[in-house]
């Protein structure tokens, strides 16, 4: 029987590689097939990159052939959002303003997932800069979420989602400021996971928030998220991000541990609060009562200062937005609006013309939170309460081992369902404590929901650096409800079966 | 307008400077690897981080916060172990990123002070009036003030960035040790600045604007940009408004550019544009204690334009308020050419900076070891090095200081005078100062590139002690070995220059000298003494310059008597 690379993980992928079952080549070709026939109906990516798949791909398979032992990651079809700086492709970050921009250099994430022998196969879509959780207010297109096309795939990283979920990369790489990988991931139906700040270099990858980005993988499975964390982390603390930490280390060591004895914490008030789906509630509660027939403990805990996050993140998150776009002028590069009379001129249309609505928003917004009469009352205000929201969790976390929440209060919403910003920007809540925070996440899919049909899913939340241990307990969730599968969820049905074959 | 000296007696000037220097001397820039370099290609040295390309991250380089702790120790700063970066908001293609990476409230170096002799006629720029009680009150009033004096800071910062601790902190200087100035005798004086702090950022961009009037953006048709200089690591000191005089400035100027020297942290060009000068300056009438509103100079970028520029403004502003006139807070530029500074900007409203600590960069803890290791790499400074010549070689103080303020120039006197003291070890801070600085500046070379040994300078300064050649001749010798990098006494040799300083040998000139010029004579022995001098030329010139001078004037003194 042929392989198809729906139902291969990113493992199998490597050591059919390495085995001669089959060869990186024969994947690439696999995968641009798969791209071929479904990303129509998708849209995840803003770029094609089959020439260098091709390339990586041959590599690899000359490599076999010489004899040299094949990296852990040999031969995988990788996505790569497109805020992050690979060589040969554009960087736009789904923005008119970088609609040309050539990527100059290669972020160390995407660097050190090519050494780890995945094969880049495009670009992902996205949020403008990443601002929003829809990926509607790319600049270029929209993409539809795999399980239906109505429906948004989250964001801001819902082209890394998407092109997971439709089985058109076998993984891909987003970035979380404030959710923006493990809301997509709940939306999709996949596992998605932002690592401790500090543990993935974001050298080359755009900034948004400086303090709050991270780096992450998207995966079909726990273990295939755990790979890519080993990857991501191979080599240790990057000389050339002053804010990242050696977090190398073997990432499957002991995922398959189980819980036995250990405590997962319940935020009651999370999963009081308004706004949250039946469904999504149901399904935490039932994840919760797994892992107790498991082997762990459920343990209350409270995290007294949850509802000033959303109000701190989004001081936060538009100061430092405001700064990191300052550099888009239309002087050196991006879009640049001919015909200006002075530079002033220059830059301010330049800015008007080249940025979107929701960027725009975000910058005016953190020009004003920063300027001199007002930064006491909110940045500084803001800054105590995420130093007052970090050790909530310090203190939670001396309690327990993880903390069990849902990703997002309900599955994926349809296009232009959340037209007002401050209704999108509320759909954070479960999301964004922890970019305050800087510690671990990660979205666990669990199922279909019952009302919507939609994937659900929970999301676990770690200490700090505490990413292996965060991960032995997603996979103990996944185990669970996977029924003895490789993944809760396969390849959407609209999708799977199209392309993908290997001969 | 009236005179300078006039003006002071009337009102007093408050000064304050603000000085950036380069760190020159580093191999690479402030946050990226790249090379610093005045000279390379227009943006030859450039890279993701300095150009802000979307994406690239800061890292501090190490030897840079190394030579700023150093700077602060040797100005006597506090080194505040916990500090940050900060970033500065202000859109101008000379920074990529539209913001520049700066310090906070909290900067590496704090609250440190320098002493500043004054001595010869540029002491005679303070008035008498300024001295005791009235120097007491008007330092106490303008510290009271300085927060809000400390221009660039307070222009930018927002309310909240200044903490009150911090605000405390302005009392922090360690009191005991800045005495307050008293007249000697000879008139000079030593007067205490203090340092408000020293902090860390990155240079801009060079822009070249072309087509335009003056090299100015505003009608230029085109405008050039290079990166080189972008990222390169830059310390800022800000004096608190210390200063009452234009030499102050430029003697505070002259003695932190000396330090900094020593330290090796920068070449100290002004020229070059690798250490610059700001000057802000007030004027009150004598006895106030509210501050008068500041002007801030630009374009002082020599020691004269420090001082000339100063002196100038304080004039016009003088002028202004006894005309009834207002001096509005503005920024003037000084027109070296011209003589005078005219309005650059005129500051309406303070600049929105929108300041705050940058993400990219973690806190600084800066550990007592890493201290300990910056002050162990210390060298001696210019102050003790000065005290040393003095004491140990026995020469004038001024020389003694002008030779330890440059180190190339203070090892080359060590190895020059080595086992030398008193007269012989003054012939040659002699001939350094006045022969090897003239030949030097008139060579346009510096001491390392010449060629010129101590050895050298040493064999010379021997033949002068030895009477063997006259100082005349010592500056013709000077000209040849610095050509030839001969030794001194081979020059005399082989010219025939050695002195003539036997009595018996130089008696028949003399003699004849008196025969020929039997009228000077007889003057002399009427009771004018000054003829002499032209006696003694007589003799020279008969001597073909190789008679010692000073041996004629005794022979003949002797002959006539």
């Amino acid at each position: 029987m042929p392989f198809n690379l729906d139902d291969l993980t990113a493992a199998e992928i490597a050591s059919g590689v390495a085995q001669g079952s089959f060869t990186a080549t024969e994947v690439a070709h696999a995968a641009l097939a798969a791209i071929d026939a479904r990303e129509g109906a998708i849209g995840a990516y803003l770029e094609l990159t089959p020439e260098l798949a091709l390339a990586a791909a041959a590599r690899i398979d000359e490599a076999r052939s010489a004899g040299s032992a094949l990296p852990p990651l040999a031969g995988v079809p990788l996505a790569v959002k497109d805020n992050m700086n690979l060589v040969g492709t554009h960087t736009t970050c789904a923005s008119r303003m970088l609609e040309t921009y050539e990527s100059p250099y290669t972020a160390t994430c995407v660097d050190r997932l090519l050494a780890a022998g995945c094969l880049p196969v495009g670009k992902a879509n996205m949020d403008e800069f990443a601002f929003g959780s829809s990926t509607e207010s790319s600049a270029f297109h929209r993409t539809n979420n795999p399980w239906d096309p109505a429906r948004v795939p989250g964001g801001s990283s819902g082209g890394s989602a998407a092109a997971v979920a439709a089985g058109t990369a076998t993984v891909s790489l987003g970035s979380d400021t404030g959710g923006s990988i493990r809301q997509p991931a709940a939306f999709c139906g996949v596992v998605g996971m932002k690592p401790t700040y500090g543990a993935v270099s974001r050298y080359g990858v755009t900034a948004f928030g400086s303090s709050l980005d991270q780096v992450g993988p998207f995966a079909r499975s726990v273990r295939d998220v755990a790979l890519v964390m080993g990857g991501l982390t191979a080599g240790g603390r990057d000389p050339l991000d002053g804010t990242s930490q050696d977090a190398s280390a073997d990432y499957l060591e002991h995922l398959e541990d189980g819980v036995e004895g250990g405590r997962v914490g319940i935020v009651p008030a999370l999963m009081d609060a308004e706004g949250l789906a039946p469904e999504v509630r149901r399904t935490v509660e039932d994840a919760a009562s797994r892992l107790e027939a498991a082997g762990a403990q459920l343990v209350e805990v409270s995290l007294d200062h949850l509802e000033a996050a959303i109000a701190s993140y989004y001081v936060i998150g538009p100061a430092e937005a405001f700064s990191n776009l300052a550099r888009f002028d239309g002087v050196r590069y991006g879009y640049q609006e001919p015909g200006a009379a002075t530079l002033a001129e220059q830059s301010a249309l330049s800015r008007a013309h080249g940025f979107g609505q929701e960027a725009k928003r975000r910058q005016i917004l953190g020009a004003y939170l920063l300027s001199s009469g007002v930064y006491d009352r909110y940045y500084y205000a803001a800054q105590k309460a995420r130093t007052m929201i970090t050790r909530d969790y310090l203190a939670a976390f001396e309690q327990v081992d993880v903390i069990l929440m849902p990703p997002s209060p309900h599955a994926a919403f349809k296009f232009g369902e959340l037209a007002d910003p401050t209704q999108m920007y509320l759909s954070d809540m479960y999301t964004i404590s922890l970019n305050i925070a800087g510690n671990p996440g990660i979205s666990v899919p669990t199922g279909l929901g019952a009302d919507s049909g939609l994937p659900v899913g929970v999301q676990l939340q770690g200490p700090a650096f505490g990413d292996r241990k965060l991960l032995r307990f997603a996979r103990a969730i996944e185990r669970s409800f996977a029924d003895g599968k490789k993944s809760v969820l396969p390849v959407a049905p609209g999708c799977a079966g199209k392309g993908g074959e290997l001969a | 307008m009236r005179e300078l000296a006039e003006v002071l007696e009337d009102w007093e000037a408050v000064i304050g400077l603000e000085i950036h220097t380069e760190l020159t001397e580093l191999d690479t820039k402030m946050f990226c690897g790249c090379k610093l370099s005045h000279d390379d290609e227009p943006n030859a040295n450039v890279c993701p981080v300095c150009l802000g390309l979307p994406g690239a991250l800061p890292v501090p380089n190490r030897r840079a916060i190394e030579s700023i702790v150093k700077a602060g120790l040797a100005t006597n700063c506090e080194i505040e172990r916990r500090s940050m970066f900060y970033r500065k908001h202000y859109f101008y293609p000379d920074m990529a990123k539209n913001f520049q990476t700066t310090q906070g409230p909290v900067a590496f170096c704090m609250h440190g002070h320098l002493s500043l002799e004054v001595t010869g006629r540029g002491a005679a720029e303070r008035p008498a009036c300024a001295f005791g009680e009235a120097e007491a009150a008007s330092l106490a009033s303008a510290s009271a003030n300085a927060v809000g004096l400390s221009t660039q800071m307070g222009a930018g910062l927002p309310e909240g960035a200044t903490s009150p601790a911090h605000r405390e902190t302005m009392a922090a200087y360690d009191t005991d040790s800045l005495a307050l100035p008293e007249r000697h005798e000879d008139g000079g004086y030593t007067v205490p600045i203090r340092i408000l702090r020293i902090h860390m950022e990155e240079d801009a961009a060079k822009m070249t604007h072309m087509g335009g009037e003056e090299g100015r953006i505003t009608a230029a048709s085109e405008s050039l940009i290079d990166y080189n200089r972008c990222g390169t690591p830059l310390i800022e000191l800000v004096t608190e408004p210390d200063l009452r005089t234009p030499e102050e400035a430029r003697l505070f100027m002259e003695k932190l550019r000396r330090i900094f020297l020593t330290l090796g942290i920068s070449d100290c060009s002004m020229e070059h544009g690798s250490m610059r000068c700001d000057g802000n300056v007030s004027l009150r009438r004598r006895g106030e204690t509210a501050l008068g509103t500041k002007t801030e100079l630009k374009n002082l970028n020599s020691f004269k334009s420090l001082h000339d520029g100063l002196a100038y403004e304080i004039c016009r502003q003088a002028e202004v308020l006894e005309e009834g006139g207002e001096i509005y807070q503005e920024t003037r530029h000084w027109e070296p050419s011209r003589k005078r500074t005219v309005v650059m900007r005129v500051k309406e409203t303070a600049d929105d900076y929108r300041l705050f600590p940058d993400p990219d960069l973690a806190p600084f803890d800066l550990s007592d070891e890493f201290i300990e290791h910056c002050a162990s790499e210390l060298p001696e400074l210019p102050d003790a090095k000065r005290d040393r010549f003095e004491a140990d070689f026995g020469i004038k103080r001024a020389d003694a200081e002008q030779i330890a303020g440059d180190p190339a120039t203070a090892a080359f006197f060590e190895r020059a005078a080595e086992g030398l003291a008193g007269k012989a070890a003054q012939v040659v801070a002699n001939l350094i100062v006045n022969e090897m600085a003239g030949y030097l500046k008139a060579a346009g070379t510096t001491l390392e590139a010449s060629g010129i040994a101590p050895a050298q300078v040493a064999s010379l300064a021997k033949l002068l002690a030895e009477d063997a050649i006259s100082s005349n001749q010592a500056h013709e010798v000077f000209e040849v070995m610095a050509h030839s990098g001969d030794d001194p006494e081979k020059i005399v040799d082989e010219r025939g220059m050695r002195q003539v300083s036997d009595a018996g040998a130089l008696q028949p000139i003399v003699d004849e000298v008196l025969a020929n010029c039997p009228d000077q004579a007889q003057q002399y022995r009427d009771g004018n003494q000054k003829v002499i001098g032209f006696l003694v030329g007589q003799c020279m010139k008969a001597s073909r310059g190789s008679g010692n001078p000073k041996l004629f004037n005794e022979l003949l003194r002797e002959s006539l008597s």
